[in-house]
């Protein structure tokens, strides 16, 4: 089931007296359940694209169209609420807030998301990705590994419509690059997420249901 | 879950520093205007302690009262009611061997200051601590005029000396002066032959009042202009370090009145807890500084302070937070990643 829709998505850079069209017309479909991995050279517009559908940056014109509204057009107020209820992030970094504990951090996604409903299912969660141990610990103290899985954790809590995964294996070894999107494909799942990848190793398109191809702003192949 | 507090929970010292720089900041303004305050009481306490109305001095003598003579006709013409005219003088007297300088009050009637017989003298309790008793003879050293102790008076001061209260014949005899040098009147009148002066502009008259006064003034506003500056370096600072994370914060949809309230809600915890420190310590420093230090400090200065520090606290943490406004999560993102 379709549950997200770019449409014909634009994207043009002014520069000086230069203008730079980065997207030219992307379309692109989420469903889900499924990872729709978009990979690409670097350059090919592929994280621009990923930006727009979070709501992150607007779009020169085209339509996203999530649960019958075209996001496109709604103002930074209604986006914010969009994000903060329906969405889901995953950075290259993991982005913890460094004052609070693994388990504080899914605290604060609860009460950001409103959904109070989904406190309870914090010590799950935390299982789930294997941080039981270090619900109580502090960003700093966890691995690279460990941070990636608690940023898992914090962006899935408020069980999300659509999780948007931006190289989230980056900064990863591939033995724990593995993990994670062992972890990521088993919650976009479990969950019924709708989860956007975004990398460039070719490795981890084998976790992805649905893989998309970018090149000079334009999709190449699925 | 109240993200102000864990940060401040996790970054102890951090917060400790600026909480200690603006306890001490605000404990040097609370005891300069304690000190500030017990100098002007300790200058012109017989003065503030009347109660506001026009003070009314000679035309030739251009505001100040050492210069002011008034006329007996214009006295006799303008004290009804609660109006009475008084002259200061600054002298001293003897016992045996010691010798106390003070400040000579005569007055017209005994409204505001006590009623003085012939030949008697009511003293600033100061003198008590000086060995002075009730029923002493006092000699004024120029004019040979003996004068009995007839009682002591609460807080009355002139010009840093203890106020003596003399009847107007002794004050005549000792300093050769039939005059009296200022007019006060309970209501605000014009009279001929007479400026007129409310009673803070009389205060700012004199001299030594208003140089003392402007000194310590500057010093404090100062101090607070400069804890005002140091919230704003502050949290300026604490700012631009998380800029990144209020970046990320406002993407997974952190609204940005959040952000705000978490640092109104650090600045808040800081200037709460280091200014109640330093209002306990002035507090308790008025009880423990010795008598004979001028040091007065009112509940309502010490709240007025407190209430200029929040202000204050608030103003430079708000300016220095505008720019959290202005943080694009896009920007924070890729900044994080580069």
């Amino acid at each position: 089931m379709i549950t997200f829709q770019l449409k014909d998505i634009r994207k043009t850079f002014q520069s000086g007296d230069i203008e730079e069209e980065v997207l030219k017309g992307v379309n692109l479909s989420l469903e889900k359940g499924r990872v729709t991995a978009l990979t690409g050279t670097s350059g090919s517009g592929k994280s621009t694209l990923l930006t727009i559908a979070a709501c992150l940056q607007t779009p020169s014109s085209g339509r996203i169209l999530f649960q019958g509204e075209n996001l496109a057009s709604l103002r930074e107020k209604n986006l914010r609420k969009v994000r903060a209820e329906e969405f889901g992030f995953i950075f290259q970094s993991s982005h913890l807030v460094p004052f609070l504990t693994v388990e504080e951090q899914l605290e604060m996604m609860v009460e950001v998301s409103g959904k109070q409903g989904c406190k309870k299912d914090i010590d799950s969660i935390l299982r789930r990705v294997g941080l039981s141990h270090r619900q109580n610990s502090y960003p700093s103290s966890l691995s690279g590994g460990e941070k990636q899985r608690a940023a898992i954790a914090r962006a899935v809590i408020h069980r999300p419509a659509v999780l948007f995964a931006d190289e989230p294996t980056a900064s990863l070894d591939s033995k724990k690059s593995m993990e994670v999107m062992t972890l990521l494909q088993d919650m976009t799942t479990s969950l019924g997420m709708s989860t956007l990848l975004v990398t460039h190793e070719e490795e981890m398109l084998a976790f992805a249901d649905q893989v998309v191809r970018m090149e000079d702003g334009r999709v190449t192949d699925r | 879950m109240n993200m102000a507090l864990k940060e401040m929970k996790k970054n102890k010292t951090r917060f400790l520093i600026i909480g200690a720089v603006v306890f001490l900041i605000s404990l040097l303004v609370f005891l300069l205007s304690g000190l500030s305050n017990g100098l002007s009481e300790d200058n012109m306490a017989s003065i503030r302690n009347l109660p506001d109305g026009t003070f009314h001095m000679s035309e030739e003598a251009e505001g100040s009262y050492t210069q002011s003579l008034i006329e007996e006709e214009t006295i006799q013409e303008n004290t009804e009611d609660e109006s009475f005219a008084f002259s200061v003088q600054m002298g001293a007297l003897e016992t045996g061997t010691q010798k106390h300088s003070l400040a000579f009050f005569t007055t017209t009637a005994p409204s505001h200051f006590p009623d003085v017989q012939e030949g008697h003298v009511f003293v600033d309790q100061s003198l008590k601590q000086e060995g002075v008793t009730a029923g002493e003879d006092l000699e004024h050293p120029q004019s040979g005029r003996s004068l009995v102790v007839s009682g002591f008076v609460d807080n009355e001061r002139f010009s840093h000396a203890p106020v003596a209260f003399t009847n107007a014949e002794d004050f005549r005899t000792m300093f050769r002066m039939d005059q009296k040098q200022v007019l006060y009147t309970s209501k605000n009148v014009d009279i001929k032959g007479l400026d007129a002066f409310s009673k803070k502009e009389f205060l700012a008259s004199i001299p030594s009042y208003q140089a003392e006064q402007m000194t310590l003034s500057m010093i404090l506003w100062f101090l607070v202009l400069i804890s005002g500056m140091l919230f704003a370096i502050f949290f300026y600072m604490m700012n631009v370090q998380k800029t990144g994370m209020f970046g990320i914060l406002k993407a997974i949809g952190f609204h940005t009145r959040d952000l705000f309230i978490m640092m109104w809600t650090q600045m808040l915890m800081i200037t709460f807890l280091s200014v109640l420190l330093s209002v306990i310590i002035s507090q308790v420093a008025s009880f423990l500084l010795p008598e004979t230090m001028p040091y007065d400090l009112p509940l309502e200065t010490t709240l007025w302070l407190a209430g200029l520090f929040f202000a204050v606290g608030f103003l430079g943490s708000t300016l220095s937070g505008l720019h959290i406004r202005q943080i694009k999560p896009l920007e924070a993102i890729q900044q994080g990643e580069g």
